[in-house]
């Protein structure tokens, strides 16, 4: 028996090794760094929870945090309602459907550094596609709306097949019966998405919704490259603040300290998102 | 099928890892290569001539620079390479084989490498980054880059916690690669210099200029049409800012180029945030801030009292100038607060605007018929002031009867320097200092694609320099936009008065901040007041945390104030 546990406890250790290397030790010494006045090459100086009370005082930080807020918050929404409408669409017979469907993955593997020069052209205010194509003047990267308005676009252009795709296939899981059954009862297509299909694919949903969540929170290279954050501070998220100070500042405690504030926000939001699940399902 | 596709995709790996092999294998080689050739050397870049001469030929476009034998040193000759096996490694601005500042150091390395017998690691890397990644470096002992092409404001960044070498022993050592600190404005020996000692050599001379187009503003037409809508005469050349703003505006919305149907702008500036859009303001506000002398003293310092360190960003002068700023900004496209350098540039080139204000490039890149479509129609002319000036020692503003004409050093003026960490350091200078040479850097300021700009007095034509004209001629310039391009850049860096430059630790974070805010204040989010008092707010944070003591005394040194 002790040796079962023994061999079994083998097995587990490259994957608990793997874990305490890469997940909980950078974990805990972000969380050790953001207690601290740090400067690389100099000693540490112990600051206590100042860089956290900082953050507080900081209105850069509070801003570069709304905005996250907002680009999640707009953001994911329009991808996992889009996601599922052409998930819904490409679900059905038509012609070519195949090749449409490998069409619409394809902003998914673009690289996101890319990406963001693309759509610099792309929103060129002086006859870029959008502006000289419609012939409007809208001010897409030079107003603090629009240009929040236009990083919102790229990451929803390049995340919504990703929902698309993952919705797609939840739906080719839901057995024929299900719908002849429900057909039956009523014609209304909205009635059969409401009561048959959405609840079947439902897990799906909430499992979309949190990687999304998750990713988005962690947006950097879309407003890096588009923006640089600006105009002002308009396009500032939270990551990119981070970045700023800790590796254009060199302030790393302070860094560290944003990061963590971060972590705490995207995993306070996917636990509730979890336990409302739990909840669900019992 | 299924067997197929495995074998197919076992061939791949098992290529793919064959190559790798083979790659790691052949870098080894090319170590050792360098310690086992022996017989005489092959030249392919360099031709040598029996009075110890020679032409450098420059990668790819084989162009012929032609350098003495003082230019070249004494440890340089036919068939010595006094470095042979060593290797280094410089870091640069990725601009690659033909950007702007990379682009030299991709011409010169076959010539040098035959020359010394050494090895040159070019390692290119965003401006965002360069800081970043070599201090990191530096920190923590990596010492993985022999030397930086970097830019004047990291200077206090590097030189007080030692990380850079001073150049001292070498300047003027006739063993390696001739120039002349004497070739060099004070403005300019000033950034290169730290404490009285080169830590730098010298390279590129980074200013800004007000450039204009010279055949609408020299137009009789139009300067009749002025006078009619505005019932004055138009006050050009301009002296004052207030004379380019009445310009612009009258300019602006109007169709006054036939390029193409569209109405064109009065000026054209580029306000990205983290795209250098604070140096418009640098340069522009110099004259309501800086007092007309050159001595370093409370009236001169612009950016911190030299006795506390708390900022002057929000002293009534800068509120002038960003107001002044803010009003001839809406004389320019409205996109331009989302542009970057290169953006707002090409609009000027383009001929979609009267005036620009910025860097030699502009002169030089006007002369590319691939890009501009106003070659031959340039003026330029030192940066324009203003009659009063706030002076910041007595606190009270003081009025001139001739404006307060003020030169600038805004920029990198890019820079070879050496880190502590080299194990051959004379190797880095030897290549930094060839560079330098009067042919190298000639030929490198003829090109304006180089991002090498004049301010030496060998870039200068007589009887302001020693600089020959048919050399700029037959790199293709214009001579009318010629004259007037580099009677501007004399202009500005022999000006009486100078914009004290900023090269402190923590320098690109007081930048940042207030160019964050600068572009919140041109988009209209906040006013020029709120945007400068939020910039002092934050500039004192930043000296708090980085110690007030340390970076007033760092200050004090790098712009040489005494009490």
């Amino acid at each position: 028996m002790y040796r079962d546990n023994k061999i079994k406890f083998m097995f587990l250790l490259p994957a608990a090794i793997w874990v305490l290397a890469f997940t909980i030790f950078p974990l805990l010494y972000g969380l050790r760094l953001s207690l601290f006045n740090v400067k690389i090459g100099f000693p540490d100086e112990f600051v206590g929870f100042r860089n956290y009370v900082q953050i507080i005082r900081d209105a850069n930080a509070l801003h570069s945090f709304m905005v996250t807020l907002i680009f999640v918050a707009a953001g994911v929404t329009v991808e996992i309602v889009l996601g599922m409408l052409f998930a819904l669409l490409f679900n059905r017979p038509m012609p070519a459907r195949g090749i449409l469907r490998t069409v619409m993955t394809m902003p998914l593997f673009a690289t996101p550094i890319a990406v963001g020069f693309l759509f610099v052209t792309v929103f060129y205010e002086e006859g870029g596609l959008i502006n000289g194509i419609l012939h409007i003047k809208i001010p897409w990267l030079s107003t603090y709306f629009w240009s929040l308005v236009s990083v919102i676009l790229v990451d929803i252009w390049q995340w919504t097949p990703f929902c698309f795709l993952v919705f797609l296939a939840a739906l080719q899981g839901v057995p024929d019966d299900y719908y002849e059954a429900a057909m039956l009862e009523t014609k209304s297509r909205w009635k059969i998405f409401r009561y048959i299909t959405f609840p079947v694919i439902q897990p799906t949903v909430v499992l979309v919704l949190l990687l999304r969540i998750t990713e988005a929170f962690k947006v950097f290279d879309i407003p890096y490259t588009m923006t640089g954050g600006g105009p002002g501070n308009a396009t500032q998220v939270l990551t990119m603040y981070a970045y700023r100070v800790g590796f254009r500042f060199f302030n790393f405690g302070y860094a560290s300290a944003i990061s963590f504030v971060l972590f705490i926000v995207v995993m306070f939001i996917i636990m509730t998102l979890f336990k409302r699940i739990r909840e669900v399902y019992k | 099928m299924k067997r197929f596709m495995k074998v197919v995709l076992l061939s791949v790996f098992a290529l793919m890892f064959l190559f790798a092999v083979a790659y790691a294998g052949g870098g080894e080689k090319e170590k050792g290569g360098a310690e086992k050739a022996a017989g005489p050397i092959q030249y392919k870049y360099l031709k040598w001539y029996d009075d110890g001469s020679v032409d450098l030929i420059t990668f790819e476009d084989n162009e012929i620079i032609h350098l003495t034998k003082k230019d070249l040193g004494s440890l340089f000759g036919k068939g010595k390479q006094p470095f042979k096996g060593k290797r280094i490694a410089v870091t640069v601005n990725n601009g690659g084989p033909k950007g702007g500042i990379s682009g030299p150091l991709y011409r010169v390395r076959p010539a040098w490498e035959e020359l010394t017998g050494a090895k040159l690691d070019i390692v290119e890397m965003p401006l965002a980054e360069q800081l970043q990644k070599t201090i990191n470096d530096l920190r923590l002992g990596g010492g993985q880059y022999d030397g930086f092409v970097e830019g004047a404001w990291y200077m206090g960044e590097y030189v007080t916690p030692g990380f850079i070498i001073p150049l001292d022993k070498y300047v003027e050592n006739p063993k390696f690669p001739y120039w002349d600190p004497k070739w060099l404005p004070k403005s300019l020996k000033d950034i290169y210099t730290w404490g009285g000692k080169w830590y730098a050599v010298p390279n590129d001379s980074d200013g800004q200029v007000l450039y204009w187009r010279n055949d609408i503003l020299s137009d009789p037409e139009w300067q009749k049409k002025f006078k009619e809508e505005t019932g004055k005469d138009m006050p050009f050349p301009c002296k004052t800012w207030d004379d380019v703003i009445a310009i612009a505006k009258f300019f602006n919305g109007k169709n006054w180029d036939n390029n193409d149907p569209d109405p064109d702008n009065g000026i054209v500036m580029h306000f990205k945030v983290n795209a250098q859009g604070m140096f418009h303001y640098m340069s522009l506000s110099a004259p309501y801030v800086v007092m007309p002398r050159n001595t370093v003293d409370r009236s001169t310092v612009y950016w911190f009292d030299p006795d506390t360190m708390k900022p002057l960003i929000n002293s009534p002068g800068h509120i002038k100038a960003l107001k002044v700023l803010y009003e001839l900004q809406k004389y320019g496209p409205p996109a331009q607060a989302s542009w970057d350098l290169g953006t707002a540039w090409d609009w000027f080139l383009r001929g979609k605007a009267i005036f620009v204000f910025s860097w030699g490039d502009v002169g030089e890149l006007v002369q590319d018929p691939k890009r501009s479509k106003i070659k031959g129609k340039l003026g330029a002319s030192i940066l324009p002031g203003t009659y009063d000036v706030y002076d910041l020692d007595k606190n009270e503003w003081v009025h001139f009867d001739k404006p307060n004409i003020v030169g600038n050093t805004t920029g990198g003026s890019w820079q070879g320097v050496i880190s502590v960490k080299s194990k051959n350091p004379d190797v880095v200078y030897s290549l930094f200092a060839l560079m330098a040479t009067k042919p190298f850097h000639i030929w490198n300021v003829n090109r304006g694609w180089t991002g090498v700009d004049p301010g030496w007095i060998t870039d200068f034509l007589p009887p302001d320099g020693t600089a020959d004209l048919k050399g700029y001629l037959d790199a293709g310039w214009n001579e009318s936009d010629l004259k007037f391009f580099l009677k501007a850049y004399h202009d500005n860096f022999f000006a009486k008065t100078m914009l004290p430059y900023l090269r402190i630790n923590g320098t690109d974070e007081y930048w940042r901040t207030l160019d964050q805010n600068l572009n919140a204040c041109m988009i209209g989010k906040i006013s020029p007041e709120e945007a400068l008092n939020r910039t002092a707010k934050l500039w004192d944070e930043i000296t708090d945390r980085r110690g007030r003591e340390a970076q007033l005394k760092q200050y004090q040194e790098a712009i040489g104030y005494k009490k």
